[in-house]
């Protein structure tokens, strides 16, 4: 990943919980967040609401966002989604305009004292606007016609004037549509405090474009043969707005996910197909002490180099993962509870009223921090940062009072290795689940200080340990490591570029066996409340995956920036 | 002092002409002020409810709590009821280094014909309870356990106090009445907004007669509160900017709610915002300094969100500008 590349998705990343604050301030529920550029509630996706709610971060800009964002909030706040659902057509085509329709109303009951978001939804809709135009799909029958519907309808609710741009477009078909969809026209705007009223009105115009587009399907004078065998007219849509096509996969650095058929219809859920090769070492043992030593010394180079203020990270540490605690008693105290011993002092004298004692209370961590380090061979690229990344947080956490792990998964072999020769051997049955030899690592241990896990951490370096990555099982480790630590709050800082990779497995189960699998751990991990699981993702968008997730930026040198951003995502909990 | 100690209200008055409240109660009122009357703010808007609740304590000698988040006027409230009863009213802040010695009274040395002796000095609840006065606890919750168990005697409505060293009985004056004041409901520092706030014994919460529960008022009336205390944007134009203001102030709630921010913009930081504007001529520089500047650092570009939503410019924490400046 190159360095404008990470610090873009850094941005976007920013942008978007800039965002989902506003949309949980805007609509007052606490609950709603972003996860891989979708909104969710709690653990739930909701619903896509319109195509112009979904900005795409390589063409457009913050303001659009911001809109979609409004716009998003709006529909929480004033739309009922369950008389919506109620109401809306059949016709997935007609559904989809309909719920564009909707969107317009709540997009015109902005509140008065928000001029910003009036503006910045105009904005969002000049943008998208224009993005269709540009694209090219004005230029087909179908085109203009949604086109030209979406411009008046929105022109009509919100009583702003159509995009000045495309007016000329629009035009002939606009004249042509004025007196088919006229009445309909008028109730939009008359209607727009009233769901229900308004709805009828929108069915008519919904159901009036469908038709009109399903004709001219049929008739054959549409460039576009899809509309009529898509199944999904929110896929139809999204068709005429995503118009750069699949490209976007690589360039939008979020982990890439999906369902496995395998998995789900699996009856004893995920398979392991032979635990006899896995393995559990200490990192160090793998790696020659004379080498081990030069790694340590290129990490400390490295460290001393960047200038990292311990120091303050770990205050930041402690600030926000200790909790008062009650450690000793100031004595000779006007008030507070009787001190026994001042009461001889008391007989003796009198008039001493210091006779007493109060608690004194200091920030303490009861606490442990996993770092997992995912050990796959994209990793050796940054290997280097992360080690640094790793070691000062080590370090600061230490001096914050917190015990840390560090710990990393890899394969024993490339694309399956032993397991995967038993499994030929025993005749290839279907769907063995897992297939590869796992390899946990141990660089450092919640008991060992730094100090003297300082060359275990070096191992890292060693950058031919790294291959093939099973995260969920990986993750399912070290939190049962944690689970066993007496300490009262625990987290695990998962870091890693990339979804879970084995080609072996992937091979012989399906495509996304592993990162379903990943998800479902970490959803069980988190429902369970025992360790608090965060994904730090390098260059990468790990909210798929993980509920709080951090990107960060390591390609350049590493600043204090970095540290406090994953101190940050702690504190958000 | 003997004058107040005999003193009675001797009139009633109607809750509607007085209160603006659609209702046909009337209470009982003193006809005349006396130093520990506060001052009637006339600019004051009250709330119906919680208007009622302060009325019946004051008729009816009911307990009254009043609870709600900080700068929602709380003790205002109070005051100003017993203002327009010219009801005295004396209030007393219950910090975490009020002693119970400083309430009930204590022996301190003196000196009488040159010589020095030991008096007892009564504190302010012995005073208060044997005149017609409204005593308010302010920071219901931030008192320490040992001064709450002084008040939960005389919290009964015929509470005598017993003055242990004393060896004296205080039977309360017909007229005295007590309220308070809390951030919580007595159950301690939940949010952690409120450091210092305690959680209460049960038995304490158990002898209010009544808990009034004063939040951020409806958007409106908080409007006309801002204008009235800042007359210079009483007009429409005024009305316009300080409903954006309002608006930034319930997103900022609603911001802490969620957990986005640490800080909440009260009534109170309102207004102090629009006194900023009449200095500064600018509301986002009067923003930032009356309360981005209170957030911390981490927040500010979230505040600067709000703000873009509200009044259609940038503030200079807003992170549209600090990519811009990359």
């Amino acid at each position: 990943m190159s360095v404008p590349q990470a610090a873009a998705t850094r941005h976007q990343q920013k942008v978007d919980e800039l965002c989902a604050a506003s949309i949980r301030a805007l609509s007052g529920d606490a609950d709603l967040h972003f996860r891989g550029r979708r909104l969710f509630r709690g653990r739930r996706a909701l619903a896509l609401f319109a195509p112009h709610l979904h900005p795409s971060p390589q063409r457009d800009d913050f303001g659009s966002f911001r809109g979609a964002a409004d716009g998003m909030a709006l529909r929480l706040l004033l739309s009922d989604a369950e008389l919506h659902r109620h109401l809306g057509p059949a016709d997935p085509l007609a559904r989809a305009l309909f719920d564009m329709l909707e969107q317009f109303r709540v997009e015109a009951l902005a509140p008065a004292g928000m001029p910003g978001m009036v503006h910045n939804l105009q904005h969002r809709h000049e943008q998208w606007s224009l993005a269709f135009h540009h694209s090219g799909v004005t230029e087909t029958a179908s085109g203009i016609l949604l086109y030209t519907t979406a411009q008046i309808c929105r022109a009509r609710v919100t009583a702003q004037p159509v995009v000045e741009a495309t007016d000329g477009v629009i035009e002939a078909t606009r004249m042509a549509l004025a007196p088919v969809l006229g009445h309909a026209l008028a109730g939009l705007r008359r209607q727009r405090t009233d769901q229900a009223a308004y709805a009828q009105h929108a069915l008519t115009i919904a159901h009036t474009v469908a038709g009109m587009i399903h004709a001219a399907s049929e008739t054959g004078d549409d460039q576009t043969d899809e509309c009529g065998e898509d199944d999904d007219g929110r896929r139809f849509f999204s068709h005429w707005t995503d118009f750069e096509g699949n490209d976007d996969d690589h360039r939008v650095a979020a982990a890439s996910i999906g369902d496995s058929r395998v998995l789900e219809e699996a009856d004893d859920g995920y398979r392991v197909f032979t635990t006899a090769y896995d393995q559990e070492v200490r990192a160090a043992t793998l790696v020659r002490s004379a080498l081990l030593r030069e790694y340590r010394e290129r990490l400390d180079r490295r460290i001393a180099g960047q200038g990292v203020n311990i120091a303050r990270l770990a205050r930041e540490l402690k600030a926000v993962l200790a909790v008062a605690t009650r450690i000793d008693w100031d004595g000779a105290q006007e008030e507070g509870c009787i001190d026994g011993r001042m009461l001889a002092q008391l007989i003796a004298s009198p008039t001493e009223r210091r006779l007493f004692r109060i608690e004194r209370q200091e920030p303490m961590a009861d606490c442990v921090l996993s770092f997992l380090i995912d050990c796959s061979g994209s990793m050796k690229q940054h290997i280097e940062s992360v080690a640094m990344l790793v070691d000062v947080f080590v370090r600061a956490l230490e001096q914050a009072g917190v015990a840390s792990e560090v710990l990393g998964f890899t394969t024993s072999a490339w694309n399956g290795g032993r397991a995967l020769r038993d499994w030929q051997r025993t005749g290839r049955t279907e769907h063995p689940g897992r297939l590869n030899e796992t390899c946990h690592m141990v660089f450092k241990d919640a008991d060992t200080p730094w100090r003297r896990s300082r060359p275990d951490i070096a191992a890292l370096l060693k950058s031919d340990l790294f291959r093939e990555g099973i995260d969920g099982e990986a993750v399912d480790w070290a939190c049962a490591r944690l689970e066993s630590r007496g300490e009262g709050r625990r987290l695990l800082v998962v870091l890693s570029d990339g979804s879970p990779m084995d080609s072996a497995t992937h091979l012989a189960n399906d495509a996304h066996y592993l990162d379903h699998h990943l998800r479902e751990v970490v959803e069980r991990r988190e429902r369970e409340g025992v360790v608090e699981i965060y994904g730090v993702g390098v260059g990468l968008d790990l909210s798929p995956y993980y509920r709080r997730s951090q990107t960060i930026d390591i390609s350049g040198a590493l600043g204090n920036e970095v540290f406090h951003e994953i101190v940050a995502m702690f504190a958000r909990r | 002092m003997t004058e107040l100690s005999t003193a009675r209200p001797d009139r009633m008055i109607s809750v509607r002409e007085v209160f603006g409240i659609d209702t046909d109660l009337r209470v009982p009122a003193f006809s005349e002020g006396e130093d520990h009357v506060p001052e009637v703010d006339s600019a004051y808007r009250f709330n119906p409810d919680v208007t009622l609740a302060l009325l019946a304590g004051f008729s009816r000698d009911r307990r009254v709590m009043v609870q709600g988040l900080h700068g929602t006027g709380k003790s205002t409230h109070i005051e100003q009821v017993a203002a327009r009863l010219n009801w005295p009213c004396v209030r007393v802040n219950l910090d975490g280094h009020i002693s119970r010695l400083d309430l009930v009274g204590k022996d301190a040395v003196v000196l009488r014909d040159g010589q020095q002796v030991t008096e007892f000095q009564e504190g302010i609840v012995p005073w208060a309870l044997q005149r017609p006065v409204a005593l308010i606890f302010d920071e219901y919750d931030a008192g320490r356990p040992d001064v709450m168990f002084v008040i939960q005697r005389i919290l009964e409505r015929d509470g005598k106090l017993t003055l242990m060293d004393q060896n004296r009985v205080i039977s309360p004056h017909p007229c005295f009445r007590l309220f308070a004041t809390a951030n919580t409901v007595g159950l301690g520092n939940l949010s952690g907004l409120y450091h210092g706030a305690q959680r209460l014994n049960h038995a304490q919460i158990d002898r209010w007669n009544i808990v009034a529960a004063l939040n951020y008022l409806p958007r409106n009336e908080e409007i006309a509160i801002v204008q009235a205390r800042v007359p210079q944007f009483a007009d429409a134009a005024g009305r316009a900017l300080i409903d954006s203001m309002v608006a930034v102030a319930e997103l900022t709630r609603k911001g802490f709610a969620a957990g986005d921010l640490s800080t909440l913009m009260s009534p109170r930081t309102v207004i102090t915002w629009a006194e900023n504007v009449e200095i500064f001529r600018d509301p986002a520089l009067a923003f930032r300094l009356s309360f981005v500047n209170k957030c911390d650092e981490a927040e500010r570009a979230i505040v600067a969100e709000y703000f873009q939503r509200c009044f259609d410019r940038e503030l200079e924490e807003s992170h549209q500008l600090a990519t811009h400046q990359e």
